[in-house]
């Protein structure tokens, strides 16, 4: 033999070769086919025919703070009661501890109960995506291609939903979701989730053009016992209501110019609670700090 | 003078009667129990997500010094397109009758309520979108 390879690099070649079984090793049974999405048939597509008419945009309904069915707060575990009457407390002081100011993902389910945006339904062959409109239009994938949830999934602001049809109603079942996702009543007002929130909706057409969603949020960490909350939806047809691209984090900018001339975006102050201010207004005037 | 046809009478019911709660960050920090009506000069209609932003200059407005002012609208592009802004609404140079609610730390901020522009006495609100006959403003 003349030529040796390191042995380091041997192992570097042998783990990069064997990285794609590695992986699978924790999917799959051993021998199985890696997992695909099939291509669809034309009966796949035309399936989606019979499927009721999720299609379009929809407007969130009445925004109620308790939604319609539900007039009752969560029902928090004794340990977090008093931090959630707190947070409402200092909102109806005029001091809201945003939530969302960091333009994170909502995340359910308050992309549900808090939105004031649009959102719509693209189905395809073997899932339901949802798409709102902010968040740079931040989207949801639902499977309804029968799969189960993946055994160890990656946690994430809207979770893995899985879904199915029974009759009018899109059932959506959906894990794993980071446990810094708030669970709120207000914009102001939420708690995190803390971990192994479990969220099942049901999307039922109540009419020609108008849904009602019905979640029930089991999040056993923070909640004494699951919540249920509901929001009622309005399709629109008019292409004045097409989705449009709405980035979160675009507010905190004003348009500039460089020295260069060129287009740049200049950054906002903003108070405690996400208000954009005049950049000279950065600062609390001494004049009226007393009247905080 | 003409009103704007996204006037929706009904709208301003709402506006004092519906709870603060808006996309992205709640208006708490808005004081809708000192409102304030002042003569400005527009700056800019920032059409951005997750709220627009009217910036007007002003003369001095009571304790507060002149200078500009941002007035946050309660909501995206995207919704006050479906009222029946647009992003020319206002223009700069624009003089108008803004109506707001002050952010209670004193700095020269507040909601957007309304504004009146004084050369054609339109009037343009955040209100209701069209078709959610409850829908409170936001």
């Amino acid at each position: 033999m003349t030529r040796t390879t390191p042995r380091p690099l041997l192992a570097a070649l042998w783990l990069a070769l064997a990285a794609p079984s590695l992986a699978q090793a924790a999917g799959p049974a051993p021998g199985a086919a890696e997992p695909v999405n099939p291509k669809p048939t034309r009966a796949d597509w035309i399936a989606i025919a019979d499927q009721p008419d999720l299609s379009g945009v929809w407007t969130p309904g009445p925004l109620d703070k308790y939604p319609p069915g539900n007039t009752t707060e969560p029902k928090w575990l004794p340990a977090i009661k008093p931090i959630y009457e707190r947070l409402k407390q200092l909102d109806a002081e005029g001091r809201p501890q945003n939530i969302w100011v960091d333009c994170l993902p909502e995340g359910l389910p308050s992309s549900w109960t808090q939105t004031l945006n649009s959102l719509e339904f693209l189905p395809t062959p073997g899932r339901i995506t949802i798409l709102g409109e902010l968040d740079g239009n931040r989207q949801r994938r639902v499977w309804i291609d029968g799969r189960p949830h993946p055994a160890d999934p990656d946690p994430s602001f809207s979770g893995h939903s899985i879904g199915h049809w029974e009759g009018q109603t899109l059932v959506i079942d959906t894990i794993a979701f980071l446990p810094q996702v708030y669970i709120s009543t207000a914009q102001g007002v939420g708690i995190p989730n803390n971990g192994d929130m479990h969220v099942v909706e049901r999307i039922t057409l109540t009419g020609p053009d108008s849904a009602r969603v019905d979640l029930v949020v089991d999040a056993p960490h923070v909640l004494a016992e699951p919540w249920k909350a509901s929001r009622t939806l309005i399709r629109h047809r008019e292409r004045s209501f097409d989705l449009a691209e709405s980035s979160c984090r675009q507010g905190d900018f004003l348009e500039g110019r460089d020295k260069d001339g060129l287009a740049i975006w200049v950054p906002l102050p903003k108070d405690d609670g996400g208000a954009r201010l005049p950049l000279d207004q950065a600062a609390i005037p001494a004049s009226k700090e007393q009247k905080r | 003078m003409t009103r704007a046809p996204l006037l929706l009478a009904a709208s301003l019911a709402l506006a004092s009667a519906a709870q603060p709660a808006f996309a992205h960050h709640s208006f708490a920090m808005f004081d809708p129990s000192k409102p304030l009506q002042f003569e400005a000069t527009v700056q800019s209609l920032q059409w951005t997500a997750p709220h627009a932003v009217v910036w007007v200059q002003a003369g001095p407005v009571g304790t507060y010094g002149a200078g500009l002012w941002s007035l946050e609208l309660p909501t995206s592009p995207a919704n006050l397109a479906k009222m029946g802004w647009n992003r020319n609404s206002v223009k700069a140079g624009d003089k108008v009758v803004v109506s707001i609610n002050p952010i209670r730390d004193g700095r020269r901020a507040g909601q957007f309520k309304k504004l009146t522009i004084l050369a054609t006495g339109q009037v343009l609100e955040a209100g209701n979108i069209p078709g959610l006959a409850v829908q409170p403003p936001k």
